[in-house]
């Protein structure tokens, strides 16, 4: 028998700019704090959060790791009824953070633990509309030592049992019966983040947005190795032929059969395409 | 099911709200809203700016020049913080037919120093300011929250609005209606005489990417200097005219076209556009540009006699939504009437919720009128009409393109002609009578005059 929902539900929210420019000269990104928010992902993990955390009696918190820009995310997620949110700060804010999984779990799980306690479920996008790489959902679940589910496409909690619908390739979907606590990114797909009421968006415009400091200690480097990598020799054993020179034909190819390529030399379309159908026809593709 | 804002929309009746939940409801973050609601906030009246983009500005369409002299008056010192592009320095009026053009140029490098004149800016980053001062003074900023209906009580007082949100309603005592160009709201309260087609132009817009040297190159300015350039004789017979102007690395072009005009004409705006920025003229200027936008909007031309009535029962109407944008030819006016008229309706909505006396917002036009808002929109009332008159569009720039080339073209060994003569035979080339141009003159000076 399943362990009964404790009460706290997560949703992670990452904080990005769907619309960020790049430079094609420097390949720098250039993104604009206005335009941001969460992806169609996060906005259907939040509203997963919601229910679940309706159906559970449970809390739903709003978390995100992001500058001060963000608390409006955290403001709309208060609106549509989020009991608390909590935003994660990183002295010195360096907008590559997030890329990493592994720190922006380790951060993420640290403040979640000393702010909120112990989740039952965290629940987020799994994948951003810019550069997030997946990752941070799998690091967050073993940082906090829960099991994992991905690629979620259906949620429903009922007698302390959380079910989900997996994408498979192909069209074909799994049903998961999934252990808690858990770690839980869904996609984009099946429900969209309800629209929030009036009173609750004016309560929420000025609402305190508490914040946490995230400890977002480096990345530990391990040096494999002191020199530059040096892939071992592989031996490929001489052509049997006795004659110098034919061993040298053999490993050059020189006088082996080969089709010339085709050049199209006709400036006339409709001669062109003629050529290439009866190219391809000659080669069995049509 | 969502209540939405439309012109079959209309005013909801309500019961007398016994406690408002604020002193004001600003509808519309842009310049206008956003001027009124700082007033208001300033004032210490509680106020909700309602804004219908996740930020304001988001929704905008602008490819202008705002001048800021009302900011003085409105934010003190406001071109130290305010989002600029570039500052306009050189101002052309560029009259185009067929393959030719004649352009009058001036330049001031006062306009590039304090406390300058007129400046290109995004708008989506100008209205974020402005609404941000709106908040800092205690502005009440509700984003994607659209005002689909007036609420107003069965004695006919308008009380607040219908948002598209669940449990949407809000209730003030006083509401400003700053919600742009086809203001569903001030039509609900019944203050549009009529239809607005024959008044209204269809503004497109590109935004095209250029490094910013280039521009500097390309238009003969450096560092934030900037070009705005007023043309006519572009839109292919259809009532309106272009515009070109620079912002940092990137520049504004597009048109402004007649809505019946174009309806009428069968082409598509992106056609026109297109057509004009094949222009010899013009072309030199866009040349590998990178299309980073298209954008286009409404906008009110009619002028001074298509205003709305601008005091409602407990309503006042301010920026675009009160055609409060100034065509007039040389000038093309329209943020700083939007700020202008918004901060005097702020005022207005201030001073009849500090006296309770709410039968003083009539107040507000007494303040337009003695302000440039409306003095200026009443002394060019004329001037829309001319503008867009078929002589002035479609054959003037024609006739000044002849006069020009006849004068400056070198016949020798023929004598050169007296310029009188030019000018009857590009007249007559063009089908202008001289009573007809002397007439259209006479109307200018007594508009622009």
């Amino acid at each position: 028998m399943a362990e009964p929902l404790r009460p706290l539900v997560v949703a992670l929210l990452r904080w990005t700019d769907a619309r960020a420019r790049i430079d094609p000269l420097s390949g720098e990104v250039e993104t604009d704090p206005r335009g941001a928010g969460p992806s169609e992902a996060d906005r259907c993990a939040l509203e997963h959060a919601l229910r679940i955390a309706e159906a559970a009696a449970g809390r739903c918190v709003a978390v995100t790791l992001a500058p001060e820009p963000a608390e409006e995310l955290l403001r709309d997620a208060l609106a549509c009824g989020a009991d608390a949110v909590l935003r994660v700060d990183v002295p010195s804010w360096d907008s590559r953070v997030p890329d990493s999984g592994a720190t922006t779990a380790r951060a993420l799980a640290h403040a979640i633990r000393t702010e909120l306690g112990e989740p039952s479920l965290v629940l987020t996008g799994d994948h951003s509309a810019d550069r997030g790489t997946g990752s941070t959902p799998a690091f967050l679940a073993a940082e906090l030592g829960c099991a994992q589910a991905l690629g979620l496409v259906e949620l429903s909690y009922a007698d302390g049992e959380l079910l989900a619908l997996r994408r498979l390739d192909r069209g074909r979907r799994e049903r998961l019966a999934v252990p808690l606590p858990a770690v839980c990114s869904v996609e984009p797909a099946g429900l969209r983040l309800r629209r929030a009421a009036l009173p609750s968006t004016l309560a929420a415009r000025t609402a305190t947005i508490p914040v946490v400091t995230g400890s977002v200690a480096a990345e530990p480097v391990t040096a494999h190795a002191a020199r530059p990598f040096r892939p071992r020799a592989k031996e490929l054993p001489p052509p049997p032929e006795a004659d110098p020179r034919l061993r040298l034909l053999r490993l050059t190819g020189a006088h082996e059969h080969r089709e010339p390529p085709r050049v199209v030399v006709t400036d006339d379309p409709a001669e062109a395409a003629d050529e290439l159908l009866e190219y391809l026809r000659g080669k069995g593709y049509l | 099911m969502r209540d939405r804002a439309g012109p079959a929309s209309s005013a909801v009746t309500v019961a007398e709200p016994e406690r408002p939940q604020f002193d004001a409801i600003v509808v519309g973050a842009g310049p206008a809203g956003s001027a009124a609601a700082l007033e208001l906030a300033r004032a210490g009246h509680s106020v909700a700016l309602l804004e219908r983009g996740p930020f304001p500005g988001s929704k905008n369409v602008y490819g202008g020049v705002v001048y800021g002299r009302i900011l003085d008056e409105l934010i003190p010192g406001w071109y130290d913080e305010m989002p600029v592009q570039r500052w306009v320095t050189r101002r052309q009026t560029m009259l185009l037919d067929g393959e030719r053009s004649m352009t009058v140029d001036f330049r001031s490098q006062s306009w590039g120093r304090a406390p300058y004149n007129g400046a290109t800016t995004y708008r989506a980053e100008f209205d974020d300011w402005l609404a941000g001062h709106a908040q800092k003074a205690g502005a009440v900023l509700v984003p994607s929250t659209v005002a689909t209906r007036l609420l107003r009580t069965e004695r006919g007082r308008i009380v607040g609005v219908r948002t598209d949100r669940p449990d949407g309603d809000l209730t003030a005592k006083v509401v400003i209606a700053c919600d742009g160009v086809n203001s569903f709201l001030a039509k609900q309260a019944g203050l549009f005489p009529g239809d607005q087609a024959a008044h209204t132009t269809l503004g497109v817009k590109e935004t095209l990417a250029l490094p910013a040297r280039t521009i500097d190159e390309r238009f003969g300015v450096s560092g934030h200097e900037g070009v705005d350039i007023e043309m006519l004789g572009c839109t292919q017979g259809i009532p309106g005219g272009g515009f070109l102007y620079t912002n940092s690395d990137t520049l504004s072009v597009g048109l402004v076209l007649g809505l019946q005009g174009l309806a009428k004409s069968g082409k598509r705006p992106e056609e026109v556009l297109a057509e004009l920025k094949r222009h010899p003229s013009i072309q030199p200027l866009v040349r590998g540009a990178e299309l980073v936008e298209y954008s286009a909007h409404l906008i009110p031309e009619g002028g001074y006699d298509t205003m709305p009535q601008l005091v409602g029962d407990g309503l006042l109407v301010a920026g675009d939504a009160a055609a409060m944008c100034l065509a007039a030819g040389i000038w093309l006016e329209g943020v700083n009437f939007a700020m202008g008229s918004g901060m005097y309706a702020g005022r207005a909505a201030s001073k009849a919720l500090s006296s309770g006396d709410l039968g003083a917002l009539r107040e507000y036009r007494g303040l337009l009128e003695s302000s440039f808002v409306l003095a200026d929109h009443k002394k060019l009332r004329k001037a829309p009409e001319l503008v867009l008159s078929e002589r002035v569009q479609q054959r003037y720039p024609g006739l000044v393109c002849d006069l020009v080339e006849l004068m400056f073209t070198v016949e020798n060994p023929k004598p050169k002609p007296g310029v009188r003569k030019l000018l009857r035979a590009s007249a007559k080339r063009n089908g202008v009578k001289m009573r007809e141009l002397a007439r259209d003159a006479l109307t200018g000076l007594r508009s622009f005059g």
